[in-house]
């Protein structure tokens, strides 16, 4: 196509523009997050030689290995456990308090604000907090003992490990995940459920036939996001229980940090760290078809 | 309606209305007690943590000598410096994050260059990689870069940050176009523009993509614990968990720690609180 050449210069002088306005972020975007993944990409192909000194191409052996390792295949389980138990409950959760603190009562505003006020602890700092709570003389069993119920061993118990760390980390979850869920609620027009009472329809019948359908995009969005940040659970598994006892809290995480680490093997760990972006890729694939069948809906 | 149905149904209402009260009271102040108790702990000597706890008594969640003593010896302590890096690296953070964001955002929304649905792609998949699964294979290559144990290695990677474009772009969308126009007639260039149109116009999406910056930062654990952990360095949720981890544990000055390190972002969180929960409903709901 002919184009006249001051229009052509124009045009390539724009790009110069925007290269220029862009060139900080595009650099640190594909030196410090793309990159990485391509790195990790390519070095989970190779594995280190004794024999011949360096590394040696081994195509997807690193990736056979693992999933062939009863410690990882551990950590797949429980992270894939730990994510199947905590983001239906951490949803559900925040939806019913979503819609307890969008209906009036007095000082819903004051009680909601209590909810969300542990959103701005970070998660190591929850962490620490909790395990002076979970100690076997914590505040945690203070309050079994006031309701009647035995002292429980929480974080030492591999059958309480994973559960004690979902709650600490629901804490400062639920909130945040709740103001999303509120401003879905609230964009609900009110003529819908004046609608629905002149119908005769019971409050639970409101709740499930009005607010839930209407509130579907903003839920497919939670949940997608709260999952990606369920699968990248760290802090407490490392501050609190190391991945113990057993395994019973080991989420890949902190798999892979061990693998990195302690135990040295960097190209199995970056072949895991590939495991895992896939796994969280697959969770944001997921949303865009649930969020454009809500849309054709 | 008879007055008697009317009567038993706004009767009912009233009920459903207490009852509603006292539930939403109840989770509040459960929600609450965790945090109100490392609160009133931090006010009294290490020692005295696990006195009132059993049974539960009123002590356990209040003190009649509350003293700052924990928070005097917190300012001497390691922890102290650590938590004024904290600062340093959040807020270096968040000035050089919105200028290379916004301007990234303004690139995108106001320059109509060839290529910019590519560059807009990158943006997106940059940001749909989570940053935590690709820190071991970063640290690898920061310790390559001779980055360890420095701010700039702490700061660079909280800089580009995908949401904050975003978020920005979406706002810079909204400017009409007409506006460029007239910026261009009166003889400004593309900077201009960018200067003296677009960022005064946009005070309140630069606050939702500040916080974002400022959050990712604060929060972050699994970088800091990589990247920079000697004494010089480390960052304040880096050495509380250390504290947490050591034999003998000033139960006092931890909880302190634990109350700064909250209350820096929850101030920040509520005196901007509308662009927060503006920012929180642009990126889930747009």
């Amino acid at each position: 196509m002919a184009v006249p050449p001051v229009r052509r210069r124009r045009r390539a002088s724009l790009v110069a523009v925007a290269a220029a306005f862009l060139a900080p972020a595009l650099i640190s975007l594909i030196v410090l997050r793309l990159a990485p993944a391509a790195v990790a990409l390519w070095e989970s192909l190779f594995r280190e030689s004794f024999l011949r000194g360096g590394t040696v191409f081994v195509g997807f052996e690193n990736y056979a290995d693992l999933f062939g390792n009863a410690d990882f295949n551990n950590a797949l389980l429980v992270t894939l456990v730990f994510s199947a138990i905590v983001n239906p409950l951490q949803i559900a959760v925040s939806f019913l308090l979503a819609v307890l603190y969008t209906r009036k009562a007095a000082g819903a505003k004051v009680w909601r604000s209590l909810v969300v006020l542990p959103i701005a602890v970070p998660p190591a700092v929850s962490a620490v907090v909790w395990s002076v709570i979970y100690r076997p003389d914590g505040l945690g069993n203070s309050f079994l003992d006031l309701l009647g119920l035995p002292a429980q061993p929480f974080l030492t118990s591999p059958q309480q490990s994973l559960a004690s760390i979902m709650v600490l980390l629901s804490w400062i979850g639920v909130g945040y995940w709740m103001l999303f869920l509120i401003a879905g609620i609230n964009d609900v027009p009110n003529e819908l459920y004046e609608a629905a009472s002149i119908d005769g329809a019971s409050a639970w019948r409101k709740l499930w036939s009005v607010t839930f359908p209407l509130v579907r995009r903003p839920l497919a969005f939670v949940l997608v996001a709260d999952t990606v940040s369920n699968f990248l659970i760290f802090a407490p598994v490392q501050i609190l229980t190391k991945g113990g006892p057993s395994g019973s809290s080991n989420l890949l995480m902190y798999d892979i940090y061990t693998r990195a680490y302690t135990l040295g093997d960097l190209s199995k760990a970056q072949a895991e760290v590939i495991i895992l972006v896939l796994l969280t890729l697959a969770v944001v694939a997921l949303q865009f078809r649930l969020l454009r069948s809500s849309d054709a809906a | 309606m008879s007055t008697v149905a009317a009567a038993k149904a706004s009767g009912r209402r009233t009920l459903g209305c207490i009852a509603l009260s006292i539930l939403g009271a109840c989770v509040g102040l459960l929600f609450l007690i965790p945090l109100w108790w490392t609160f009133v702990n931090s006010l009294r000597p290490g020692g005295d943590t696990f006195r009132y706890l059993n049974p539960l008594q009123w002590e356990t969640f209040f003190t009649m000598t509350p003293s700052l003593d924990n928070y005097a010896e917190l300012l001497r302590s390691n922890l102290g410096l650590a938590m004024l890096n904290s600062i340093f690296v959040s807020a270096a953070t968040v000035v050089i994050g919105l200028g290379i964001c916004s301007m990234a955002a303004f690139a995108l929304a106001a320059i109509p260059f060839r290529g910019s649905g590519a560059v807009f792609v990158v943006v997106v998949v940059s940001f749909l990689i989570p940053f935590d699964a690709i820190a071991i294979p970063l640290a690898d290559l920061f310790r390559d870069w001779n980055l360890q144990n420095t701010y700039a290695g702490l700061i660079l990677p909280g800089l580009g940050n995908g949401m904050a474009i975003f978020l920005l772009r979406t706002f810079f969308l909204a400017i009409p176009k007409d506006l460029v126009e007239a910026g261009r007639l009166d003889g400004l260039g593309w900077w201009g523009i960018f200067r003296r149109i677009y960022l005064p116009l946009s005070v309140p999406s630069l606050i939702g993509a500040g916080l974002t910056l400022f959050l990712f930062q604060w929060q972050s654990y699994v970088w800091p614990l990589l990247n920079g952990t000697d004494e010089q360095h480390i960052l304040g949720p880096i050495a509380l968990s250390n504290l947490q981890g050591q034999f003998n544990v000033d139960y006092g000055v931890m909880f302190a720690g634990s109350i700064v390190l909250t209350v820096i972002p929850l101030a920040i969180i509520i005196g901007f609180q509308r662009y927060f929960i503006q920012s929180v409903t642009t990126t889930g709901l747009k």
